[in-house]
Order: C-alpha cells, then structure tokens, then sequence
C-alpha cells in the first residue's frame, strides 16, 4: 500500500505536477505513513528518474525545472512532520551561483536542479552574485558546498577572489569548492585551489558526492 | 523600420513579467505547443532534409513564436513586443548584400540560398575563445595568411599587460582596445589590411564595445556580435552596444544561440526559437546580419548531430522564406592537432554550406583552450567551397556519416594542441608535423565525400 502511494508521488514529482504531488503529500500524512520514507522513496526516487531523463535528453529543462516545483510542494507538507529531525539535517547543502558580472544562468540552473535531484539541499543565489554574498549564505545555512559557475572568461577571475576571500576570513577549510561553466576548465579550477570541477552537470554531482566522502561528511 | 529610440521606449513601457514565468509559461510552454501543432520532428538519419514543407512549417511556428513572446528586457523586467506589420517590415528591409572590410579585402557578404552555388564567405578565427596577449597577433595572422579566408572573427582577451580582466572593470576598455589594435597590426603584417572584422569579443559588458567605435579600432565596414540572451532575451548592455553601433554606422549581428535540452526544449523547439530570435533580433539590434549558433547542453559544438540539424532546418526555412544574410558557426569539441576535429568541421561546413548559411570557425574545443590555428580553418574554407557542388540529399549521406567518425568521441574529445606548438611562431606558418597531418586528413577525407 504505501509502496504503491510513494510511487504515486515519484510520479507526480517526473509529470511536474505540483498540485497534485501536494494532495498525495497530504493523503500520506492522513494516512500515518512514514514521510521520511516519502521523501526517500517518493520524492527523491522521483527526482532521480527525472536527473537521468534529461541527462539522456529525453525531457528538456523546463520539465526538470517543474519536477523541481512538484517536489518543493511535497516537501512542505513532508518535512515539518519529520519526527527524525535528524536524519533531515544530515542533507548536504550546496551554495550556487553564477558569478559577478555574468548574467548567464541556464548552465547553474542545470547544475542546481541535478544536484536537487540527487538529494542536496540546494541554495541557489540566482546570478551577477557578488563573491561576499556566497560566503555569507554559506555562513547562514551552515552549507558543505560553495559552487560558483561562469559562461563569462571575465568573470573567472571572481571565483579566484572568492578561493583568498574564503583564505583571509580563515574560512577556506569549512566548506568544498566547486567551479564550472563555458571557459572553465579542470587545470584552472586547480590552479585556484578548488576542490572539484565539473565539466558538465553529471560529473558536478558525481564529484560533490566523493568530495564529501572523501572529507567524511 | 522602426527606430532604436522606439525599442528603447518598449523596453522602459512594455508589459511587465517575472522572468521565470516568461521561461516557463510564455518561451517553453509555446514552443512546446508549436512543435506539436506543426507536428515537426528531428530526424538524426537526416541531417540535411529536403522535405521543404517541414522547412516552411518551422518558419511558420518560428513567426507565431515571434508575435507572442517578443523580447524579455532583463533590466527592466518588461517584454518588447512587436507586431506582425514590423516584423515583416523587418524581413523586408532586411539587407541581402552587405560590404565587409575594404579595399581589395572588401568582400560582399550575402544571403545564401539552398544548395546554392556560389562561393560561400569564409570567416576565419577562434571565435568566443580567449586567447593569450603574447600570441593573439601570430595567431590572428594564421587566419589572415590564408587567402581562402575572407573576413575574421577571433578570439578576445582576458589578461592585459599581466592584469586579469575582471567583467565590468575599467580594464574590459583597455583589452577590448588592444584586442582591435592586434587584429589591425595582423591585418597589416599579413598583406590585407582592409580585411573585416567581426570583433570586440574582449567586451562582455558594453565597456569595451564603447570604447572602440572609432576608426582607429573598428571600422564602419566592421561588425560586432550582440547576443540575445537565452532564451529570447536582452537586457541593457546588449542594447547599449546596438545603440552605440547603429549611431557609429559599423554592422550589428544577432548571435543567436539557443541551448537544445534548455527552456526551448529539444531540437525541434530550438528550431523555432532561432526562427523568431531572428525575426525579432532584426528589430531589436537593427542587425545586418546573424549568426546561427545552437548549443548542445552537453557538447556544446555546433558538429553534434542534433545541432547540425539545427543549423539545416533553420537554414532552409530562413532562406526560402526571409532572405536574412546568415553565418553559421563551426564550433568543435576536438582541438587543432588532432585527426577528430577534421571530421566534425567537414561535417559542420557541409551541413552549413548547403542548407543556407556561411561557415564561421574554427572555434576550436569549442573556445575553451587556445588550441586552434589557421591551417584547420582552411580546411573548412576547401570543404565549404567544394560543397557548393553538392545537392541536399548527396550532403546529408555524407555528414551521416562523417558523424559516425566522431559523435561517440565528443565527450571525451582530443583537444589537440596550443597554437604554438602548431606553428612557428615567428614567421607564422605550421609546422611541419601539423602540415602533415592536415594533407593526411584532406586526402582521406576527400575520399569519404568524393569532392576533390
């Protein structure tokens, strides 16, 4: 029975169907089922379905992006009745966005709904993002992962001043580094001292996950 | 046609929308719709159609598309709307012929119709890549050196004099500056100094474009690129470079790049966007001419099989039914040095060449690295002007499978080599090892498509 109502919603999350993914949400509070397990195995199985079919270019971004809508729906009525708080809080959490003086967005959007998709919890910043603005929402949300993407060879530069921000303030060790986009490539992102690079959205979350195994989190 | 000062005044008073709801509600759901109502469909075993009705459907959804999104202005959050009366008023005015550079290097660059049979115009250079000060002048001289190649588009530059060029800081000025001086010392050097110029890729913002409209760095018979952003957006940096260019008199072009996999959906959607992103851009920038780049949200090059049928359909349905000038880009994932990118950029220029366009490239690991040189360059000149004997359905059995070679390979691709291990620097000219290597890939290829 819940098997069947879980798949319902993993459903509702792959047809981007907000309204509805918010019924059967509520329908599984009514019925005392476990919303942990709904998430994990509703929502998030759902989301992955989703991540593979546009890596797989079977659905486009605008599907994915209402996939993403369908599960933050859910997920308001889910999470506050998460007894095992816990279990919540240990999502890893992701500061993105696109660097000052670059207004191209569609790559970090790509980039943010993936990892979404595979279970981070994802503070997107929108775009032209001044570097001290992610150091200060990284502070706020206790995040694990500051990622910053540009289109714009002008603007790598910034992602640079955010590594020796993140040095002078003594921050640099509490949080991963992650860089990409057009001009970006794997030897500059070392070359800056970032953690991870990701050619494109697949290898960003592959690499976010061993980052974070590596480190123990 | 309607003056940039009634642009800029829709710009300022048009309807106001929050832009996610223009993506989503206004730009995907009607392309969405149009690609079912036109019934249009990519078919990767034909690259190059010559099913002529699809081509006239896709402009059709292309002019609806156009009449019911306009142009999202992302600085004042308001939608430019056009009517059907200057839209067409647009593709009528459009010019046909268009001068670019001076002098014996003037060449006419025109709107090129299907398997027509004219020379295309070759413009040469690592477009939308960066490229290292030390070397921008040896390299642009790679290209100009080339007879075949008629006008260039380079790469910009984001260090200056040992400083890193930070997006809207006072040095975008000082490297959009010496960008033009370099491409004019190269011209000079390599015997053409009147060769045009599609420049001023050193200006992300408008900064440095401001900065060069003055004969001393560009001419009125140059040109410089201004992007619609995606999905059919502007915002005030690129009106301020199309206001600044139509005062000063030198040539705007609509780069049009829409993402296939992003808010325009899938191939067949991008097709449309492109229709009206053209349609539109020609109103918005007052654009001479356009330059046709889709993006695989993968690959990224223009050589994917999914963007060459981009580059095909709107092509066909442009030249049939709007006669704009186009240049269609050849961006590869391989880089200059390796035996890849030979196939993807004779795949690319065969697709571009018959179906309507002008081949721009060789943007070379599609921009990323400075792995690129002149001698690639002129291979996409002898492909595009050796398939101008081709008709539609003999191109498409050979870019098919001039595919086959690499499309397994591009996402692991061989970036080949930095310009100065593939030239001699000082006297600009391959070396030896290069040379080799493109006669062996002329040839071999020359006998897969049998046009030399």
């Amino acid at each position: 029975m819940s098997e069947s109502i879980f798949n319902e919603l993993a459903q509702c999350v792959i047809d981007g169907n907000e309204e509805k993914a918010r019924i059967i949400a509520k329908r599984i509070i009514e019925m005392g089922l476990d919303p942990l397990k709904a998430i994990n195995d509703g929502l998030m199985k759902g989301m992955r379905q989703v991540g593979e079919d546009f890596s797989n270019l079977k659905i486009y971004l605008p599907e994915v992006m209402m996939a993403a809508e369908a599960m933050k729906a859910a997920l308001s009525i889910l999470e506050p009745k998460i007894l095992e708080k816990k279990i919540m809080e240990e999502r890893r959490k992701v500061v993105i966005g696109t660097v000052q003086g670059d207004i191209h967005d569609i790559g970090k959007n790509i980039v943010a709904l993936l990892l979404k998709a595979n279970g981070f919890e994802v503070y997107d910043l929108g775009r032209d993002v001044p570097i001290d603005e992610f150091i200060k929402r990284a502070e706020e949300v206790k995040a694990d992962i500051i990622a910053a993407s540009t289109l714009l060879s002008t603007s790598m530069p910034y992602m640079e001043d955010l590594i020796k921000m993140l040095e002078e303030r003594g921050l640099r060790d509490k949080y991963i580094v992650m860089v990409g986009g057009g001009p970006v490539t794997r030897e500059w992102a070392k070359s800056i001292g970032a953690d991870g690079y990701g050619e494109d959205g697949d290898e960003a979350v592959r690499v976010a996950k061993e980052l974070l195994k590596v480190r123990g989190k | 046609m309607m003056s940039i000062w009634e642009v800029l005044d829709r710009a300022e008073t048009g309807q106001y929308m929050d832009e996610r709801d223009f993506d989503l509600k206004i730009v995907a759901k009607r392309c969405k719709e149009l690609v079912k109502e036109h019934d249009i469909k990519f078919n990767p075993s034909e690259i190059i159609t010559t099913d002529d009705s699809m081509a006239d459907d896709v402009f059709e959804a292309g002019m609806k598309l156009a009449l019911d999104t306009g142009i999202y202005c992302i600085s004042t959050k308001r939608i430019i709307k056009f009517n059907e009366e200057e839209i067409k008023e647009g593709m009528e005015t459009a010019p046909r012929e268009v001068i670019v550079g001076e002098g014996r290097d003037a060449r006419v660059l025109y709107a090129r119709g299907i398997e027509d049979a004219r020379r295309p115009i070759i413009c040469g250079g690592q477009a939308g890549a960066t490229i290292p000060e030390e070397w921008y002048v040896p390299m642009a001289m790679s290209y100009m050196k080339e007879p075949l190649i008629d006008m260039i588009n380079h790469g910009g530059i984001a260090i200056v004099e040992g400083r890193k060029v930070r997006t809207h800081s006072p040095l975008e000025i000082q490297a959009t500056r010496r960008e033009l001086s370099m491409l004019r010392e190269a011209a000079a050097r390599s015997g053409r100094p009147g060769i045009g110029l599609i420049a001023g890729e050193s200006s992300v913002s408008a900064l440095g474009d401001l900065a060069i409209a003055s004969e001393r760095y560009m001419r009125t018979c140059d040109s410089h690129l201004v992007a619609l952003l995606n999905e059919l957006k502007t915002d005030y940096d690129r009106l301020s470079k199309a206001v600044n260019f139509t005062e000063y008199g030198a040539y705007n072009v609509t780069l049009v790049d829409p993402i296939i996999g992003g808010y325009a959906g899938g191939p067949e959607g991008v097709a449309i966007c492109f229709i009206a992103s053209f349609l539109l851009g020609r109103l918005l920038y007052k654009s001479e001419y356009h330059i046709c780049h889709p993006i695989h949200f993968r690959y990224v090059s223009t050589s994917a099989v999914e963007c060459m049928w981009n580059l095909n359909i709107v092509g066909q349905a442009m030249a049939r039914n709007a006669k704009f000038i186009i240049m269609g880009d050849v961006w590869t994932s391989a880089g200059a040095g390796s035996e890849m990118i030979f196939y993807e950029i004779a795949a690319n220029t065969i697709t571009n060449v018959v179906t309507g366009t002008h081949p721009l490239g060789v943007s070379a690991t599609n921009g990323k690295y400075p792995h690129a040189s002149g001698l690639e360059t002129k291979f996409m000149a002898e492909i595009a002007i050796a398939s101008t004997k081709l008709n539609r359905r003999n191109a498409n059995e050979i870019v098919v499978n001039l595919a086959k070679k690499y499309k397994d390979r591009m996402s692991n691709p061989d970036i080949g080599k930095p310009f100065p291990e593939l030239y001699d620097v000082r006297k600009v000219v391959p070396k030896s090892e290069w040379m080799e290597l493109y006669r062996r890939m002329k040839e071999e290829i020359g006998e897969i498509i049998g046009l030399w």
